[in-house]
């Protein structure tokens, strides 16, 4: 899987938890405050992102993670490298 | 304005069973989180909580959830010293008030799990009996006789103020002369942590778990699930009097509101008018508060809310009040907390003692009051605040006067 995949994941990961964003209107530095994303909503998109990459993103990772870049780079760091 | 009377104080948590074990952790600052012993919970990120230790003499009758059998021993300590037994009360004017947050989901945890995973087609028939809601408050009017008005409520970690609240309502308006009001809540069982898990507010600290709750501290991490219950007898002033009745506190003034906004992120303001509500109704100014028992749960969100309430409310006076969290010491005993902290305050500001905040050791520019974090304060103090504001948006405030 090459980062530009997991980046299109991620941005429809957030589309299916806040359904009025616009995936075209995201980039790495769109913060969850930018896109209307609250404390719950945020804990739902990480909850996706959990279950769809099967990966656990601790609360200590969890709570840095302010933008859609940071979200990016969190699944890149978990996501085993494959062929 | 009504005062309304307490006159029995009946308490158990992870800090002990009863007052002197209550007052004992106030005054020397210690804390009952413990590793978790009464479940597996190797499967567990969180693998602490404030569990209440019950001896094998405690055995539940059937059809009784844990957080009735708690219920139950802190009603008994709480009726022993207001010696309710021989008050003479006429059992139609005495009721159970009695809020929790999970009922009893011990219950419904343990038979479900029989259900789903060892595919059991019977359960016993007094599930449904033990996991309702009202089953605490049921038992305590049952046990001694009430005959009044008797439920349960639920609001979240708000349960047990809102139901000693309204039980001091029902006195006001002469709907009772006599009430048992408190809390009781066992939330841990592994479906219920493994969901507070999720929303990522637990201090998962499970190699120093008396450290892991750190209220108002920059480097908090969120709030410890508990256990327990607080059970007050509350009677009118004039009933407390004519029975020749010690009294161990008042209660002055209620003080309930609703963020109506957002279900989990607390708002100052729902806060702040819920402070400023239960002062009005008690006659009470902000410079008659010499100290208030914060909600304090420990989370990033809630401590930094609490504190903008506080100042909201107290003004130039908010720097001057102390304040502390004793969810620090016996953790957060979801809808039983407002009855175990009021508990907590009363024994320890009745003993002049001021209760700390303990693991406040690295200060956050955003929570810059007086938290008590020195450790036991002594003072003298003849009213205070006990705040509790519940997942939901749901805020209730007593305003107490101690015996002092």
């Amino acid at each position: 899987m090459i980062s530009g995949d997991i980046e299109q994941e991620v941005l429809c990961l957030v589309r299916s938890v806040k359904k009025d964003v616009r995936v075209d209107s995201l980039t790495r530095t769109t913060t969850f405050a930018d896109l209307g994303i609250d404390s719950l909503d945020a804990l739902n998109v990480l909850f996706a992102i959990e279950e769809h990459f099967g990966i656990v993103i601790s609360d200590e990772r969890a709570r840095a993670i302010r933008t859609v870049g940071d979200v990016i780079e969190t699944v890149m760091a978990l996501v085993p490298e494959r062929t | 304005m009504i005062d309304v009377a307490i006159t029995g104080i009946g308490v158990i948590s992870c800090l002990g069973r009863g007052k002197a074990a209550t007052l004992d952790a106030m005054r020397t600052g210690r804390s009952g989180i413990r590793r978790l012993q009464n479940i597996d919970a190797s499967a567990l990120n969180c693998r602490i909580g404030g569990e209440v230790a019950l001896g094998s003499s405690d055995e539940a009758p059937r059809g009784y959830d844990r957080f009735t059998q708690v219920v139950l021993i802190a009603g008994a300590e709480a009726a022993e010293e207001a010696e309710y037994g021989s008050a003479g009360v006429e059992p139609d004017r005495v009721g159970a008030i009695i809020g929790t947050g999970f009922g009893g989901c011990q219950t419904i945890d343990a038979n479900y799990k029989r259900l789903y995973e060892q595919k059991v087609t019977r359960l016993p028939p007094t599930v449904i009996a033990s996991s309702m809601y009202n089953a605490a408050a049921s038992a305590l009017s049952a046990a001694y006789g009430a005959r009044g008005v008797s439920f349960g409520i639920v609001s979240a970690c708000a349960s047990s103020a809102h139901a000693i609240g309204l039980a001091a309502q029902t006195i006001r308006y002469g709907l009772a002369e006599v009430m048992f009001a408190g809390g009781a809540d066992a939330p841990l069982v592994v479906g219920s942590i493994r969901a507070w898990e999720a929303m990522r507010v637990l201090a998962i600290d499970n190699d120093h778990p008396e450290r892991a709750c750190r209220p108002f501290s920059a480097d908090r991490r969120g709030l410890v699930l508990a256990e327990g219950a607080a059970v007050f007898i509350l009677e009118s002033l004039e009933h407390a009097a004519r029975r020749g009745a010690r009294i161990v506190g008042v209660i002055a003034g209620f003080g309930a509101t609703s963020d109506a906004g957002h279900l989990t992120d607390p708002s100052p303001d729902g806060a702040a008018r819920a402070m400023t509500a239960a002062l009005n109704d008690g006659g009470l100014s902000p410079q008659d508060i010499g100290y208030i028992n914060a909600h304090g749960t420990g989370t990033p969100a809630n401590d930094v809310s609490e504190t903008k309430a506080v100042k909201q409310v107290f003004g130039a006076h908010a720097r001057d009040v102390p304040i502390s969290s004793t969810k620090s010491m016996h953790g957060h005993a979801m809808g039983a907390s407002g009855a175990i902290e009021l508990a907590c305050s009363l024994l320890a500001l009745n003993a002049g003692v001021l209760p700390p905040t303990i693991n406040l050791e690295h200060r956050d520019p955003d929570c810059d009051l007086d938290y008590i974090a020195e450790g036991p304060r002594a003072g003298s103090v003849t009213a205070f605040l006990s705040n509790s504001f519940g997942f939901g948006g749901m805020n209730a405030v007593l305003a107490v006067r101690t015996a002092r």
